[in-house]
Parts: C-alpha cells; sequence; structure tokens
C-alpha cells in the first residue's frame, strides 16, 4: 500500500480535476488542499476530486476536504467526489459531507454535472 | 466464535503506523474469503481506532496494542492504548454544520467508528483506553 498521496491536477473546460494516488491522511488531505488553494485563488470553483486509487482515508485527511467545502460554499463554488470506494462513500456520508458536496460515479459524469 | 484466526501487535507512534494494521487486516479477510466492502469497512474501523488511540493517549511514547479476532461470519477489534484515559460521555458527536464554520475540523473518530461498527465500547479510565469494535461480516 503506498503511504505517500500522489496527487494530479489537470483543468478542464473551467473545472480543476484532483485525481489521488494512495493514502488521504493528514498529509496527503494537505497535500490536496495546497493544490485546491493555487487554483481557487486563480477562480477555479468547481472542483472534481477522483478517489478511485485511494481506498484508505482517515478522518483528519478529510477534515481538509471540510476546509475545502467551506470555501468553495463561501464562493458559490462546488466539490464533487468521484470513483468512491464504497467504504471511503460510507465514511464521508456518516460526516456529512454530501450535504454540502456532490457525488458521481466518474469524473465524465461530474464533468456534465457541472455543464447543467 | 469456531475456526477463528487473532493476531496480536503493538504499534509504535510513527507516522502511517496504522497501515500495518489496515494490511494485516486485509491478509487475514482475504485467508477467509471476506467481501470486498466488509474490507473496506474494517479498513476504516481500524485506521480510526489507531490513530485514535495514538493521538489522545497523552503518553510521551505512545504505544498501541492491536488485536484482531476474524471468522467467517464476525471481525473483533480490540485497540489499547496507556494514556490518561477519558470521559467518553464528555465527548459530543461532532456536526459538519458547525464544523464547517469551526477553526477545528477535526474530531470524527469516535462518530466513524461508532456508525461504522456493529458493536462498539469504550472502556477508559486513569491508566488508559481499552476500545472494542465488533463488525458483523455476512
Amino acid at each position: 500500500m503506498d503511504q505517500e498521496l500522489k496527487l494530479t491536477s489537470e483543468l478542464k473546460n473551467d473545472c480543476l480535476v484532483l485525481t489521488t494516488s494512495g493514502y488521504v491522511n493528514n498529509s496527503g488531505g494537505e497535500k490536496i488542499a495546497a493544490e485546491f488553494n493555487k487554483h481557487f485563488s486563480d477562480g477555479t470553483k468547481k472542483i472534481i476530486l477522483n478517489l478511485a486509487d485511494s481506498k484508505v482515508v482517515n478522518s483528519i485527511g478529510i477534515s481538509f476536504l471540510i476546509e475545502i467545502i467551506e470555501k468553495l460554499n463561501e464562493s458559490d463554488g462546488k466539490l464533487v467526489f468521484t470513483n468512491l470506494d464504497p467504504a471511503v462513500e460510507k465514511t464521508l456520508t456518516i460526516m456529512g459531507l454530501f450535504n454540502f458536496a456532490a457525488k458521481e460515479n466518474s469524473v465524465e459524469d461530474a464533468l456534465k454535472f457541472f455543464e447543467q | 466464535m469456531d475456526h477463528d484466526i487473532q493476531l496480536k501487535m503493538s504499534l509504535p507512534n510513527i507516522a502511517n503506523i496504522e497501515l500495518v494494521a489496515v494490511e494485516a487486516l486485509e491478509r487475514m479477510a482475504q485467508h477467509l474469503g471476506i467481501n470486498n466492502e466488509k474490507i473496506g469497512d474494517g479498513r476504516i474501523l481500524v485506521t480510526e481506532a489507531v490513530i485514535n488511540a495514538l493521538e489522545h493517549s497523552g503518553q510521551k511514547r505512545p504505544t498501541v496494542r492491536v488485536e484482531f479476532t476474524m471468522t467467517k461470519e464476525k471481525l473483533a477489534i480490540f485497540v489499547r492504548d496507556y494514556g490518561k484515559g477519558f470521559k467518553p460521555e464528555e465527548i459530543e458527536d461532532p456536526n459538519i454544520n458547525e464544523k464547517l464554520s469551526a477553526v477545528n475540523k477535526r474530531g470524527w473518530g469516535l462518530k466513524l467508528m461508532k456508525s461504522m461498527s456493529d458493536d462498539f465500547l469504550i472502556e477508559s479510565n486513569q491508566n488508559g483506553t481499552k476500545i472494542t469494535i465488533i463488525k458483523n461480516l455476512i
């Protein structure tokens, strides 16, 4: 199991697609938030977080995603999670994140979500 | 539990040590043919139990004892620290509405363990804390 979170980011139209691989822990969450902040300060408010290759998360890592949701909420933006492992989806549901963020099966579906 | 397999380990407080427990759990579950969804829940439960114990024990050099007992039907996870203990009844469940505007967005571990398990028990006193988590696997 990879311990170090690998993160790639790509701008598709006006959406930022963040794709992770590995453990979303404290430093992983921090890495996601730092990449988000870089683009958010440039005005990007449509964020897609593809967690297909992150089967293990912890609540400390997820707390950084709450920070992202807070900033997006305050600026009419949105975070969409995609490709969630069932246990990760359950974790985010228990924490209540889907009251403020969305989820889609794939990045393509998330891009369509933002087109609507 | 019939035909159970057991594993005991003692984990020091080093970065990502909880993944050692997660990998052990996965190996045991695969041996017993447990389905992926239940293994996923087990991953989250073990991760939260270990990081919670290491973070909150209050010891200078925390060590956490982890024990798994697994059958095809049931997983029992015991996590024990030797810290200062706490009063579980004083810990409020976090709420996303409050956490969104709060400076401290952490504190979800107990809620996750309670919600994802089928049975959850905390025994805590000044000599440490023992958490027992039961997860049905069928």
